[in-house]
């Protein structure tokens, strides 16, 4: 009798194999850049490159008829831009800008998806309405709200007269400039806080707000208990998310106001737009655009430390 | 191809190594089972030959070309998968078609949005539907040609999944574990369908499993894996008459073999007041030895006069056709059931019924010719280390 | 907190159970009410006020006589409302610019998508950061260089080169989008495909897209009206009249008095109606493809 580990041991030598014929393995290894290529050389052509000749064009002067016809000034720009009160009051609009419309677009906008949380009649169309803003094109949304504020015709400044309230160049005038900026924004993007929190509010399991009531807890409780915990995460994201938007948001305040009035609401990037089409030297406006970025970079880099101390207080 | 041969196949993922060193030759219209617990390796093994996968190092070797380089498609190979894997977009009798269709594809066809129409236009050809419907009819599958697989059952399923593999009549089948979502009773159905389909084509079929009863009733060879090693490659006779190591021998069987240690004194050894005479020609040095004995190769009466092992009787189960009676070895005698032996009972198969209960003394007499002695250390089974001619298999016992 | 435990605390304390629930919801309605009223008024508003005044003649408009309830009835005249806008034409160079950005983008989309999700390579992480990254920078600051590429391209003034341009912007989205469709879907799919026969490209064409359509649909969706809404490079790189996206043609009208204002909003409320339209047709499709394709069988 025998035991059998194996049936039969290997019949012919190493070196007589040949390989059978294969067109496959070279496609292996060059098809992932083959389909990633595309998009990435896309990527770095309309974007790195732009950010990097930005760069560049920053340390020149260069008019905007002649854009390759620039003249090197090195750091002029940036010791100009530096020094100017113009600049210091680009980066306080933008930042006064982009600090109210994230707070009242994410307080409007969770607010509003707490309110939707619970089921009503009619909640179908209520939330239809609340997402309007987001679909309306932004020049749509400029060109009306800029008749709505018109200081002599428009309807704010009929409503507003109801109270006793003169009538306001709400576009005009240095005092609201900013503030119908802002509100305008915070109408156009608030209906994206608004989706955004409540996909996260209605993921919570329905059990959990049953076994708090049993505990006799009442509203802010349960909120503080159940509800935030859950949606904290969502709403720091959508937060970090409406900052970088704001930052960049151009449209809705060149139109309503472009930048004025008396410069009040010339944030970072109508300036550079500004200094480059109106006033037409690319250089200086490379330079704020490259000041701007670096505004961006800051704030991602906070929100990243910010969620890295989060997360580690967690674990 | 008439002949499958893997050599020195080895692979890691990342710091693990999934498969060791395996070889094995396989003739053509063998069916071989890949057998083992999860994470033995043996679907690894599998997507290596079919070439879903890259070996870290070794050879796939179809009738002396290496293939290691070629895909699935340029090795001639099928696939049926766990999960059946069928295109969910397609009809029944479109997913069949597809690899016929796809065959047809010149290169250009390949052009996205040439493809989808030259996949339908060849699909409907008169020959590639001829052959649809034959598999369709030899898989039972004629009535649900327009049904999309999310409204079919999954033994359905894996029909359409068998059909797919079986249409273009490949050089080698390949299943990964096809029957482990289905129920009992559709197991042993499509087992059968599948042997059937192995004798229909006569080609090699290669099939992972974990499912003993599968390898046993369906392989004319198993190879046993655990943890990526070869445990055993060889006939199911052979393997459960002379399991190469303890691994195997409680590997099949239900219930698996009775392992304990015994004491060996002048070539016999014994355990509780046993002696055990080994089955010719099996050298046993002095020392300890586990000793294997399969549960219908035991037999236990109520009367503890008749010799062998007295015990008590602690389960009975009535399967029908046998009983099974599991029985604790009285404590006196100090005996030592292997570690593996979870439930610390010796199993004994009966058929017919018996008169005994739970709590019964009783004796358990061996048929110690035909128990298998292992190393206690190694667990190697002590035949394997005679030296002698290879012998054919081994007649039936019994 | 288990049932037996809610359970046992509800026999213990009946009449907490009772009081609170109810009691505090009818506190807080009137209250919800009113807020809701004031959100739907808060954003509905600006629509409806655009419709009251393309409806209304110009000497309703000025001196603050603009009436509160719209003239129906002008419905039918539209055409004649809008007069010398030109918007069908502007539309139109909308419909091009959106139509080809997002058939430029799904093209990237679905190839890199594809890439990013199934395939493990060299620069994949670097890759995937670029088009994370990118999602910060501001049009407004990339304007300028690529005005200056541009020019000494010659690509200004033509909708091609704004579709360029446009890609570069909404195809990260897309990408992320696709990614995630594909990775919902079982890659033994794929296999079954490449042991039939399927080289990667024909895997992709016959099976994995027929499979991620809703999200391409949502990807189209959300880049069409991207390249329907975009303003600024637009502006920039189109300076002839007539070949304006609506987007441009509407926005030059902003603070000017030479075109009557009731012709200008009928004009905007045609620019805005498709995008209002589609999105709420589209929206539950947007988020459930957003969250990644579904899969049977």
């Amino acid at each position: 009798m025998s035991l059998r580990t194996s049936i039969s041991p290997p019949a012919v030598a190493q070196d007589q194999l040949q390989d059978a014929p294969s067109r496959h393995h070279m496609w292996q290894r060059i098809s992932p850049y083959i389909y990633v290529g595309p998009a990435v050389i896309y990527l770095v052509i309309f974007m790195i490159i732009p950010v990097v000749q930005g760069v560049q064009l920053s340390f020149t002067k260069t008019p905007l008829v002649k854009p390759d016809g620039g003249t090197n000034v090195g750091f002029d720009n940036y010791s100009r831009l530096l020094g100017s009160s113009q600049f210091y009051n680009s980066l306080g609009a933008t930042l006064l800008y982009t600090a109210a419309t994230v707070i009242f677009a994410v307080a409007i906008g969770a607010g509003s998806a707490l309110l939707l949380n619970r089921a009503f009649k009619g909640r179908t169309l209520v939330r239809a309405i609340i997402t309007f803003p987001w679909a309306v094109p932004t020049v749509a949304t400029a060109l009306i709200f800029s008749w709505i504020f018109n200081r002599s015709d428009g309807v704010l400044n009929e409503v507003v007269g109801v109270f006793g309230v003169g009538q306001q160049g709400w576009l005009v005038d240095p005092k609201y400039g900013m503030a119908a900026v802002v509100l305008t924004s915070v109408w156009k993007v608030m209906p994206l806080v608004m989706l955004v929190v409540l996909a996260s509010l209605q993921s919570i399991p329905a059990e959990l707000y049953e076994a708090t009531r049993m505990d006799g807890a009442g509203a802010l409780e349960t909120f503080k208990a159940v509800t935030w915990p859950h949606i904290a995460p969502t709403v720091r994201v959508v937060t970090l998310l409406m900052t970088i938007w704001s930052i960049r948001r151009f449209e809705i305040i060149y139109l309503l106001t472009g930048g004025g009035p008396v410069d009040s609401t010339n944030t970072l990037v109508v300036n550079v737009y500004r200094q480059a089409f109106s006033n037409q030297e690319l250089g200086r406006a490379a330079a704020i655009g490259a000041l701007g970025l670096v505004l961006s970079l800051l704030v991602t880099v906070v929100y990243f430390i910010i969620e890295r101390r989060n997360a580690a207080k967690e674990a | 191809m008439t002949k499958l041969s893997l050599r020195n196949i080895s692979k890691r993922f990342g710091d693990t190594r999934v498969i060791h060193d395996f070889s094995a030759e396989v003739d053509n219209g063998e069916f071989l089972v890949l057998l083992g617990a999860s994470g033995s390796g043996k679907s690894t093994l599998l997507r290596i030959i079919a070439g879903l996968t890259d070996a870290t190092s070794g050879d796939v070797v179809f009738d002396n070309l290496r293939v290691n380089r070629q895909s699935p498609r340029e090795r001639d190979v099928a696939f049926v998968f766990q999960s059946y894997a069928l295109y969910p977009h397609l009809s029944v009798r479109d997913n069949i078609a597809f690899p016929l269709a796809l065959d047809k594809f010149k290169p250009w066809h390949h052009i996205p949005g040439v493809s989808s129409v030259a996949r339908r236009v060849f699909g409907a050809g008169k020959d590639v539907s001829e052959k649809v419907a034959s598999v369709s009819a030899m898989l039972d599958l004629d009535q649900y040609g327009k049904r999309k697989p999310g409204g079919l059952s999954g033994g359905q399923r894996q029909r359409v999944a068998l059909a797919r593999a079986l249409i273009r009549n490949p050089s080698l089948f390949l299943l990964d574990e096809p029957l482990s979502n289905l129920d009992a009773k559709l197991r042993a159905e499509l087992r059968g369908e599948i042997v059937r389909l192995h004798r229909l084509t006569g080609k090699t079929f290669v099939y992972v499993t974990h499912d003993q009863v599968e390898a046993m009733t369906m392989a004319t060879q198993i190879v046993i894996l655990h943890n990526g090693i070869v445990q055993q490659h060889a006939t199911p006779q052979e393997i459960y008459t002379r399991p190469a190591n303890t691994y195997v021998a409680r590997f099949i069987g239900s219930p698996p073999m009775n392992l304990m240690r015994a004491e060996v004194t002048d070539g016999a050894a014994s355990m509780g007041g046993l002696r055990l005479t080994p089955p010719e020609g099996y050298p046993l040095g002095n020392g300890t030895v586990t000793v294997g004995i399969r549960p219908e190769h035991l037999s236990v009466s109520g009367d503890a006069g008749q010799g062998g092992l007295p015990g008590t009787v602690r389960r009975v189960e009535d399967l029908g056709a046998d009983t099974l009676i599991g029985i604790q070895p009285d404590t006196a005698l100090n005996l030592d059931l292997w570690e593996l032996n979870r439930d610390e009972l010796i199993w004994v198969r009966q058929p017919g019924q018996t008169r005994l209960m739970a709590g019964d003394p009783c004796s358990v007499q061996f048929q110690d010719r035909l128990a298998s002695y292992f190393d206690t250390e190694t667990g190697l089974n002590l035949a394997a280390h005679r030296e002698a001619a290879i012998a054919p298999v081994l007649p039936p016992l019994g | 907190m288990s049932t037996d435990q809610a359970q046992h605390r509800l026999q213990q304390a009946p009449h907490k159970f009772r009081l609170k629930a109810p009691g505090q919801r009818q506190f807080s309605k009137p209250f919800r009410y009113i807020m809701l009223a004031a959100l739907v008024l808060f954003s509905g508003f600006p629509l409806y006020w655009m419709l009251n005044t393309a409806l209304s003649e110009d000497s309703e408009l000025y001196g603050q006589a603009q009436g509160w309830w719209p003239h129906w009835e002008r419905l039918a005249n539209l055409s004649d409302v809008i007069g010398s806008v030109p918007i069908f034409k502007w539309l139109t160079n909308s419909v091009v610019i959106a139509g080809g950005t997002t058939l430029l983008s799904l093209v990237f989309a679905v190839l890199a998508g594809y890439a990013l999700s199934r395939f493990k390579f060299h620069g994949k992480g670097a890759a995937g950061f670029l088009l994370f990254a990118t999602q910060m920078l501001p049009e407004a600051l990339l304007v300028v260089p690529i005005y200056a590429l541009f020019a000494s391209m010659g690509l200004l003034n033509g909708m091609g080169g704004l579709i360029l341009a446009n890609v570069a912007f909404t195809m990260p989205v897309s990408v992320w989008i696709i990614k995630g469709a594909i990775d919902a879907i079982p890659y033994e799919i794929e296999e079954a495909a490449s042991v039939d026969g399927c080289p990667r490209v024909t895997t992709l064409s016959l099976v994995l897209i027929p499979l991620i359509l809703p999200s391409i649909a949502a990807a189209a969706v959300i880049n069409f009206f991207d390249g329907w809404n975009e303003f600024l490079l637009a502006k920039t790189f189109i300076a002839e009249r007539d070949l304006w996206p609506a987007s441009v043609g509407l926005a030059s009208f902003i603070g000017q008095y030479l075109t009557s204002l009731n012709s200008v909003m009928a004009a905007a409320l045609l620019f805005t109606l498709p995008a209002l339209i589609f999105f709420l047709l589209v929206q539950r499709r947007i988020v459930s493809g957003l969250t990644a394709g579904s899969v049977k069988g």
